[in-house]
């Protein structure tokens, strides 16, 4: 086992006993759950941003989709969580699918906006049209169940369930960058041209990526109508979409762990504000230009800084 | 020539096979074919009715003043642009138009002229992952979680070029001349038969090319590979080619064995015309 992977163990085991820490209530257990969430979910966007060069403006779509996915099912009593897992990697399969032939087919700016575009595009629908409740979205959602007779009901087995996600997310992804496509992945970043003259069909190798960060994005999704037992239009929405971007930017591009600490830091961080004022945002937006100013590396470059003092 | 050279004398010039504007005198089967070959840029006609042959095994160099259109008939041949006229068959096989990638999968690897390498990663990762296109995982399912053996061959790919002790550092850390080397390491990693070199030297001092010209004409003879060179410079190529086609405003003016381009008028006039470099 390497240095990192043990590191990762250790945090995993942290993170694992967190219900047991003494006066931890259903509230902070349900924060964790939105803060794991949101970090695998931008960890997912660091295969794309920091590992391929690419900036996909339109995860929201996939993290909408999936979650609608499971509430469809959910609403219609058929509540496996297998189940919806399945059904939700097949409809964020296919729309990724879509979105990641044409999008790659463009670089830089173009594949961002393409991306975006698609996702504003299955918003409005989802928005502005009844077939799935318009803007109040599904609601009132029953429980999931991990098999028949035992449902996802309390708030420790919710938290449980998003870090054993989680994990599976982390390990998939560490896995994947360290292959043989990793690598791939890391030279179409570095330098598109030369990788193209080695041999390599990069758009191919663009359109896989985008789909498994797509779909790893996606079961996130499918995940969370069984925290909040609803799925509305406003998970789509394009500034979603953002906040998963900057939570890659502060905890650290290219690193995996950074964008969880990213995105767990983020919600926290706006749970925290937001309960106190109503201009939330603004005292965001300076922490994090503050972040983005200082730390150029992200929040795990505090790590990088630290080891330096201690070796000199 | 016997009683058929007679006929064939009355429809071109005897002795010599012409065909298509003329081979020049092959050593071997051709590997490469440039089949007049033309580029327009809008109005600009950076080449015409290019034609050469390069026989297998051969050190076969283009030179020209700067701006004669070498680059655009490297970049031609290795499908980063579409020929406005003409075909390329690489063994065999029309490969006119193919994208850079599936010309590279056929066996032929360029360098480039500006300096083209993986810059922010170490230079074992830059020649680990040209390393692995040609390994059996690359563009297979199996790629996803599996990573290619590939130590040894870079390992070999770096040790001639005296890059061994370098293979931790960056790739934008290499000086000039370590970083020409690298780009050509990544061109042999893919394995090519024909290894197509753009003015490999540029930059280098004069002993720095005379040591590299040498160990790139070691490496091409060792690995039994066809060379395609491309140099400005030419001093650089008369010591190294077997043959020598000269570029001058996208028109090939000479094509021969190296003494005899270097004594023709049309060439020194193209020289001596422009700016002597």
């Amino acid at each position: 086992m390497r240095p990192g992977e043990y590191r990762a163990l250790v945090v995993f085991a942290a993170l694992a006993a967190l219900p047991f820490v003494p006066g931890m209530s259903r509230y902070y257990l349900l924060l964790a759950f939105d803060a794991l969430l949101f970090g695998t979910i931008a960890m997912s966007l660091d295969l794309l941003m920091g590992y391929t060069g690419l900036v996909s403006f339109g995860h929201a779509a996939f993290y909408g989709l999936g979650a609608y996915a499971t509430a469809v099912l959910l609403e219609r009593g058929y509540t496996s969580l297998p189940l919806c897992l399945a059904f939700s990697i097949v409809v964020v399969g296919l729309y990724a699918a879509v979105v990641a032939y044409f999008a790659t087919a463009r670089r830089g700016i173009y594949f961002a906006l393409l991306t975006l575009i698609f996702a504003e595009v299955i918003y409005t629908i989802f928005r502005y049209t009844q077939t799935f409740g318009g803007s109040d979205g599904i609601q009132g959602l029953p429980d999931a169940h991990f098999w028949p007779g035992v449902p996802i009901e309390t708030a420790m087995q919710k938290y449980y369930l998003v870090l054993g996600y989680l994990v599976f997310a982390y390990v998939v992804c560490r896995v994947l960058v360290a292959s043989h496509f990793g690598r791939v992945l890391v030279a179409i970043r570095e330098n598109e041209e030369r990788a193209r003259f080695l041999g390599y069909d990069v758009q191919r190798y663009k359109m896989v990526v985008c789909v498994i960060s797509a779909l790893l994005t996606g079961l996130a999704g499918a995940i969370y109508p069984m925290r909040s037992a609803f799925a509305t239009p406003d998970l789509m929405v394009w500034t979603e979409s953002g906040e998963f971007i900057i939570s890659v930017m502060i905890g650290g591009i290219g690193t995996l762990v950074g964008p969880i600490i990213g995105g767990a830091f983020f919600t926290i961080l706006r749970d925290k504000v937001s309960s106190y004022v109503d201009w939330y945002f603004i005292v965001i937006g300076l922490v994090l230009i503050f972040i983005v100013l200082v730390m150029p590396k992200g929040l795990l470059g505090i790590r990088r800084l630290f080891r330096r003092t201690v070796e000199a | 020539m016997s009683g058929g050279g007679e006929s064939r004398g009355a429809t071109g010039s005897p002795g010599r096979p012409e065909r298509g504007g003329g081979w020049g005198a092959m050593s071997g089967p051709p590997i490469l074919e440039i089949d007049r070959v033309g580029k327009d840029f809008g109005a600009l006609a950076a080449l015409t009715d290019v034609t050469i042959g390069v026989a297998s095994g051969e050190i076969f160099s283009v030179i020209g003043p700067n701006g004669a259109g070498k680059s655009t008939l490297f970049n031609v041949i290795a499908g980063l642009h579409v020929p406005t006229r003409g075909r390329v068959v690489f063994h065999g096989t029309d490969i006119t138009g193919l994208a850079p990638e599936r010309i590279n999968r056929r066996g032929l690897a360029k360098t480039f002229q500006i300096t083209n390498i993986f810059p922010e990663i170490s230079v074992w990762e830059n020649v680990a992952v040209a390393v692995q296109s040609r390994q059996p995982e690359s563009g297979r399912l199996a790629s996803l979680w599996r990573r290619s053996p590939v130590d040894a061959k870079v390992h070999d790919l770096l040790e001639p070029f005296g890059l061994l002790g370098r293979r931790e550092e960056l790739a934008e850390n290499l000086s000039h001349g370590e970083q020409r080397y690298l780009e050509i390491c990544l061109a042999l990693a893919t394995e090519p038969r024909l290894l197509m070199l753009d003015e490999p030297t540029a930059g280098m001092t004069p002993g720095e090319t005379k040591e590299a010209t040498t160990l790139i004409r070691q490496i091409v003879k060792a690995r039994g590979l066809t060379l395609l060179l491309i140099e400005h410079d030419m001093s650089v190529v008369m010591g190294i080619s077997d043959r020598v086609a000269v570029l001058h405003f996208g028109e090939k003016i000479a094509e021969g064995p190296p003494d005899v381009v270097r004594a023709d008028p049309n060439v020194i006039e193209a020289y001596l015309g422009g700016a002597e470099d």
